[in-house]
């Protein structure tokens, strides 16, 4: 077994993975810097979630070995996973998924909670975070009475909150407009930044992807150097058309 | 056709659950046609063959509630993409949950027709032949027409409510609307104080009437002679006001697990109690009425001979099945409304042992606080008939 690099928070080696045999990753490896914020980028469908999904845990790959501060998580059972993602990471997906019954501060709180953290701790976290995320005043807020971008800001303090290693945030802005979009990158990343949290962001913008420090292409479950795909002609289908019929 | 194919390729518990909607539709039927069987067999007594219909309606509520939550938790009924993308809406939907729990009753009803003839002797063949051809009426011939309508009841209300009851739900499986409709919360239930109150006039009205306890113009077709009809309509109050205080009772027991700092367990149990308060409530509440109303009648009636006969005892255990049968699977109804944010919490690493935890809290005080309500209002129905 080969020992990863010391300065890599993550370390990915050769992942293999398919969904019920439909082709997910087909060998993909990398390693995540400490600190940094990495970009996973590609057009949809070309395993940029199931990367995620591999490396935070959630899943494991059918081959290939994932390393998280050298000490292997393909290996962990279900129970030291669960762990490792309530302990060390946080997750925002395309869908805020806060729970319905809870109010702002409690969603974000949540992760605290879940840990044991006392009500008290977690209430001042978690509130510290909705103040920098410039939704303090919806604290008391239900989910159902707020915007989607303030739903997926609640999701965004939810992560930073709980103060994890890594953040995996798998096209995190996909259900928000530009303005929004950028503003809310912007808060992730800087706030990463300042408080040394790697992050990992899976998204198919390039703009999204600039704000990132380095920048790794997926492409049909595989990782490349660039996305170039020669540009196909836009009168193909026409001539085409006009020839046969 | 459509309900039949995706009957065919149900879950086995999905099954279990239309069986036993069955089976409560079999018993039902049975009754109606031991009425009937009855009534052919004594011209004479039309107004105890009419006292006999009337107790049937109340095992045929409890499956027709037993079939509205069938229904709703029926997964070949849900909203589900696949159907929504084929073009079936809130309406089509409404229709194929009315057509499966038809289907499920009339198998009920049939199978309710076969034992009757077979038990009446008219069908040869299996043992027990006739083996209650007396107490049937095998002597009078069966109306033919008096026999396919009383059968036909029980499909026929509770297609329509489970048909009803689904066209009314929202439906859009996938998308920003389904994602609205999920996050809004279920206002809290009102009926509390009404709960209460009828419920206290139901024992007043009991008590009030039972000094006297001289008529007896209601008593149960098997042996309980004595009950008067206003103490029924005591009880009848009685289980309505419990019924509608589950939900405000239930919403209360979720107010209190979350209050006073509670941590990420009791928060969950908490505030996922008080948005199921409706759902759950009303059928906890329906069996705390019966369970009470079974009580109170085992405390009065221990003692005598034979206190009741077989046919009360089928239409008790019919009433008692079906209410609990009820309350269960709304307990399958309101988890499988939440799968999706139970996904999202165990996302965030939460120990599915701490949701159990939740779970258990949830059952265990709502059982305390119900149980004890049940126990209670047992003794205040039986105090003034006993004494």
């Amino acid at each position: 077994m080969v020992v990863p690099p010391d300065n890599d928070v993550i370390w990915a080696r050769s992942l293999h993975h398919s969904h019920n045999g439909s082709p997910g990753l087909g060998g993909v490896s990398l390693g995540v810097r400490d600190g940094e914020v990495l970009a996973v980028t590609g057009p949809r469908g070309s395993g940029k979630s199931t990367l995620l999904h591999c490396l935070s845990g959630q899943l494991v790959p059918q081959e290939g070995e994932v390393w998280f501060n050298s000490v292997p998580v393909h290996t962990m059972g279900p129970r030291l996973r669960e762990q490792l993602r309530r302990d060390r990471f946080g997750w925002i997906g395309a869908e805020p998924e806060l729970v319905p019954e809870l109010t702002t501060w409690e969603n974000a709180a949540l992760p605290l909670l879940l840990r044991g953290v006392s009500h008290r701790a977690a209430k001042k976290a978690a509130t510290e975070w909705l103040d920098r995320l410039d939704i303090g005043p919806l604290a008391k807020k239900r989910p159902h009475s707020l915007l989607q971008s303030q739903r997926q800001r609640i999701s965004v303090a939810r992560a930073l909150a709980a103060s994890p290693a890594v953040i995996f945030a798998d096209e995190p802005t996909a259900t928000l407009h530009r303005a929004e979009r950028s503003q809310l990158l912007r808060t992730l990343t800087t706030a990463a930044r300042s408080h040394g949290i790697t992050v990992v962001l899976a998204t198919h913008d390039a703009e999204v992807a600039a704000l990132a420090d380095r920048t790794v292409c997926l492409l049909d479950g595989r990782r490349v150097n660039t996305v170039a795909l020669p540009a196909a002609p836009d009168t193909e289908g026409a001539s085409a058309c006009s020839l046969s019929v | 056709m459509l309900a039949l194919r995706l009957t065919r390729g149900s879950h086995p518990l999905v099954l279990v659950r239309r069986l036993l909607l069955a089976a409560a539709s079999a018993g039902v039927g049975f009754l109606l046609l031991c009425t009937l069987g009855y009534a052919s067999g004594h011209p004479a007594h039309a107004s105890s063959s009419v006292l006999r219909l009337l107790w049937c309606a109340v095992p045929l509520a409890a499956t027709v509630q037993l079939a509205v939550a069938v229904a709703r938790t029926d997964p070949s009924t849900r909203p589900r993409p696949g159907l929504f993308a084929a073009g079936v809406g809130p309406a089509r939907l409404g229709a194929l949950a009315a057509v499966s729990t038809a289907v499920s009753t009339t198998l009920g009803s049939v199978v309710a027709l076969l034992f009757f003839l077979h038990l009446r002797g008219d069908l040869t063949g299996l043992p027990f032949d006739g083996g209650a051809a007396e107490f049937l009426g095998a002597g009078a011939p069966l109306p033919l027409a008096a026999a396919l309508t009383l059968l036909a009841l029980v499909p026929l209300v509770s297609a329509a409510a489970s048909g009803l009851a689904l066209r009314t739900r929202p439906s859009a499986p996938s998308g920003a609307p389904e994602a609205e409709e999920r996050l809004a919360p279920a206002p809290a239930p009102t009926g509390l104080p009404w709960g209460v109150a009828l419920t206290a006039a139901g024992l007043a009205v009991e008590a009030y009437a039972s000094r006297g306890s001289a008529g007896n113009p209601l008593p149960l077709p098997g042996k309980l002679d004595s009950t008067p009809a206003s103490v029924l309509v005591g009880w009848t109050l009685t289980a309505i006001g419990l019924a509608m205080a589950g939900p405000g009772l239930t919403y209360l027991c979720g107010k209190l697990i979350q209050a006073v700092r509670p941590g990420a367990v009791r928060l969950l149990a908490g505030r996922v109690l008080m948005g199921e308060a409706r759902r759950i409530g009303r059928p906890l509440g329906v069996v705390c009425a019966v369970l009470s109303g079974v009580i109170a009648a085992s405390v009065l009636y221990t003692g005598e001979p034979r206190p009741f006969g077989p046919l009360t005892a089928l239409g008790a255990v019919l009433v008692l099945g079906c209410t609990t049968a009820t309350l269960l699977t709304s307990a399958l109804e309101a988890r499988q409304a939440r799968i999706r944010t139970t996904e999202a919490v165990l996302r965030l690493g939460a120990p599915p042992a701490a949701l159990r935890a939740a779970t258990a809290l949830r059952a265990g005080v709502l059982l305390a606080v119900f149980a004890l309500l049940t126990w209670v209002v047992a003794e205040l129905a039986a105090l003034p008939l006993s004494g």
